[in-house]
């Protein structure tokens, strides 16, 4: 009985084809498609089309779209950040892989992934490209400095960190970290950079003036993709080759607490009351949920094939501070 | 049920390359490789069901009903061939050889701007209707597909390595896979560029794949099923495609080159190239050269084929030819 009437409920959801603020997004990215997933009812409620091979997603900086990347078909689809209807198609924006926002919201930077270049461009709602920088090594995930004047990206293939002056599109320094670098943060002190590293068991921390390796910190192995508590202090990590989630205290830069989730761990999210993390399981098509409050996996919602990037839709007043790189920045609180 | 069924296979499917692969990746730092193993491991998943699919379905329908009896050893190498492709190997090697070039196309295209188009795009509401997308990206492809078995017919160099393949005497489910590695590699190429300026979504391309290969295989079956009017021209059949690979006479010397399609026979009615309701003959080539290969294994075919491929490509071929 309990079943019918969730699925009832479910069908009623799916019908009105709107998500709403209660509700995450997931890309499925072997299926041109994303998911739909209600947080109260924990189940898929739509699964709809968009272009091929979406990997990420990324709230734009006003805080009113979010931003879903199709690499294949070079573009980017913009939802309502609140109701999950889609808005207008932004095409040209060749083999978007990762996004980010500056944190002044006047650049936006997309890794080419399979292409080997990164774009940067000019935002103040439209795109306009400032300069390609092509650069072998499979560019990856990107940060920020606090001051919107560089962005750092790791290329995963040649081991590299890199930073690139937005303004003059130059190339600042490019220093090699380890194998397969992939997800990076800037910490809230301006001062230090983490870097996971996804072919190593670490992650190390980077000077970002000058990119100097100044520390190292065993995590587990397939170190891969950062994502903030919310405190300013402690982030998780996705272990993909553990199937780990590690919560790090960057402060004392030590794991505090560690999580089994199966399947290729990947891109996180975190609800807006911080009680609840989603990971997306990328093996298992599953989105797996992990309560905080005693750090173990309390659901498994079933996806389409190969989920990959996850939102969770907030509601208005949740939303005041919507800037961050996609997947790796501070989530808007 | 359906959910309870992914979670099954992608269970194993994780298992397998959690326990086997990953950590070689990891050592080997080729974790650029991460996700498309892991679709690997379901590539060859696929293939052991589709061998299980030809042994407990396919050939014991065959041995029921079948049509030509001779010499059973001629099967072994086939069953070679079989295994070698269904369990990723060759296909593994066709990849190596083959991605740098696709990629580089891809690269030379997409950075021009060049965006793939998609039916979905072209033809609204196809979005939400997943089994007509399906089935046309399947006739795409099928079509693109009969268009390049004709090439390997058309063309002497190509018959040179495609021969291998009508060199079978005893044409059985399993004679699908006999072809030479360098044809394998051409016809993989020239699809997988297709596919990608078509648009065939990569989950339906693994479907697409997997459905076209076990009705090859089906097709190559040594057997008499009635079939009517309208099931012939619907799907390719034992019966249809046996006369493609009938031994050529005198009386019918360009039999080959009829019933090219791989799965719909449609090709072949709009181009003229179908011939339906004949009777069995006996298969293989009437080229004694070629036919030789009856008397080699895996490695001597691979080695004979190469050898006519060159000669094809001089000048003055030294192996003419006979594209019967």
């Amino acid at each position: 009985m309990k079943e019918a009437v969730i699925a009832a409920l479910a069908l009623v959801l799916g019908a009105s084809c709107i998500a709403r603020a209660d509700q995450v997004i997931v890309l499925n990215s072997d299926e041109a498609s994303y998911s739909v997933l209600s947080r109260g009812l924990r189940t898929e409620v739509n699964r709809l089309p968009i272009g091929r091979e979406p990997h990420h997603l990324i709230p734009t900086p006003d805080g009113k779209e979010l931003l879903i990347a199709s690499t294949i078909t070079n573009e980017l689809v913009a939802l309502d950040i609140v109701t999950g209807e889609r808005k207008r198609t932004i095409r040209g924006i060749i083999d978007a892989y990762q996004l980010g926002f500056s944190p002044d919201g006047k650049w936006f930077v997309a890794a080419a992934y399979r292409l080997d270049h990164v774009d940067i461009y000019r935002y103040d709602g439209d795109f306009k490209l400032a300069g390609r920088i092509f650069i072998d090594g499979l560019p990856s995930h990107m940060a920020f400095d606090s001051e919107s004047k560089t962005v750092f990206v790791t290329l995963q293939q040649s081991g590299k960190v890199v930073a690139f002056d937005l303004e003059t599109q130059l190339i600042k320094w490019n220093t090699e970290i380890g194998k397969a670098p992939a997800g990076i943060v800037m910490l809230p002190d301006g001062k230090r950079l983490l870097v996971a590293l996804t072919g190593e068991d670490s992650i190390v921390t980077m000077d970002p003036k000058d990119g100097s390796v100044i520390g190292r910190l065993k995590t587990g192995r397939g170190a891969h993709n950062f994502w903030p508590k919310g405190d300013g202090r402690h982030w998780f990590l996705s272990n993909r080759v553990e199937g780990t989630v590690t919560l790090i205290d960057t402060q004392q830069m030590q794991v505090v607490a560690t999580v089994r989730i199966p399947g290729g761990p990947d891109c996180m999210d975190i609800t807006p009351d911080g009680k609840e993390l989603w990971v997306t399981q990328r093996f298992l098509r599953r989105v797996a949920i992990v309560d905080l409050a005693t750090m173990k996996v309390s659901g498994s919602i079933p996806t389409g094939k190969s989920p990959h990037g996850v939102f969770i839709l907030k509601a208005p007043a949740l939303t005041p501070s919507p800037v961050r790189a996609a997947s790796n920045e501070p989530a808007p609180k | 049920m359906m959910r309870t069924v992914i979670d099954l296979w992608v269970g194993a499917q994780t298992w397998l390359f959690e326990t086997f692969v990953s950590p070689v990746l990891f050592a080997l730092n080729l974790m650029e490789w991460f996700e498309p193993a892991f679709n690997a491991v379901e590539f060859v998943m696929l293939g052991v069901f589709q061998i299980l699919v030809i042994l407990l379905v396919m050939r014991v329908l065959e041995r029921r009903w079948g049509v030509e009896s001779g010499d059973e050893r001629l099967i072994g190498v086939d069953r070679v061939y079989t295994v070698l492709n269904k369990l990723g190997i060759i296909p593994l090697l066709v990849f190596v050889l083959a991605y740098p070039i696709t990629q580089e196309i891809e690269h030379l295209v997409r950075v021009m701007g060049f965006t793939p188009p998609s039916l979905e795009r072209l033809i609204p509401g196809l979005y939400d209707n997943a089994l007509l997308s399906f089935l046309l990206y399947f006739a795409l492809y099928d079509l693109a597909a009969y268009w390049l078995h004709r090439a390997q017919h058309r063309f002497g160099w190509w018959w040179a390595l495609h021969s291998l393949h009508h060199s079978q005497r005893r044409v059985t489910v399993w004679t699908d896979d006999r072809n030479h590695v360098l044809d394998d590699l051409l016809v993989n190429i020239v699809l997988a560029v297709f596919a990608q300026f078509v648009g065939v979504q990569p989950t339906d391309f693994v479907l697409i794949l997997i459905v076209g290969r076990l009705v090859e295989s089906w097709s190559h079956a040594n057997i008499d099923l009635p079939s009517w009017w309208l099931s012939e021209r619907l799907l390719v059949g034992p019966r249809f495609h046996r006369l493609h690979h009938a031994r050529a006479d005198v009386a019918d010397p360009h039999v080959h080159d009829h019933n090219f399609a791989p799965v719909l026979p449609i090709w072949d009615i709009m181009f003229g190239t179908a011939r339906f309701g004949e009777k069995y003959r006996p298969t293989g080539v009437d080229d004694a050269e070629v036919d030789a290969d009856n008397d080699r294994g895996w490695l001597g075919q691979q080695a004979t084929g190469f050898k006519r491929f060159f000669a094809a490509l001089l000048p003055r071929a030294s192996w003419t030819a006979q594209r019967r």
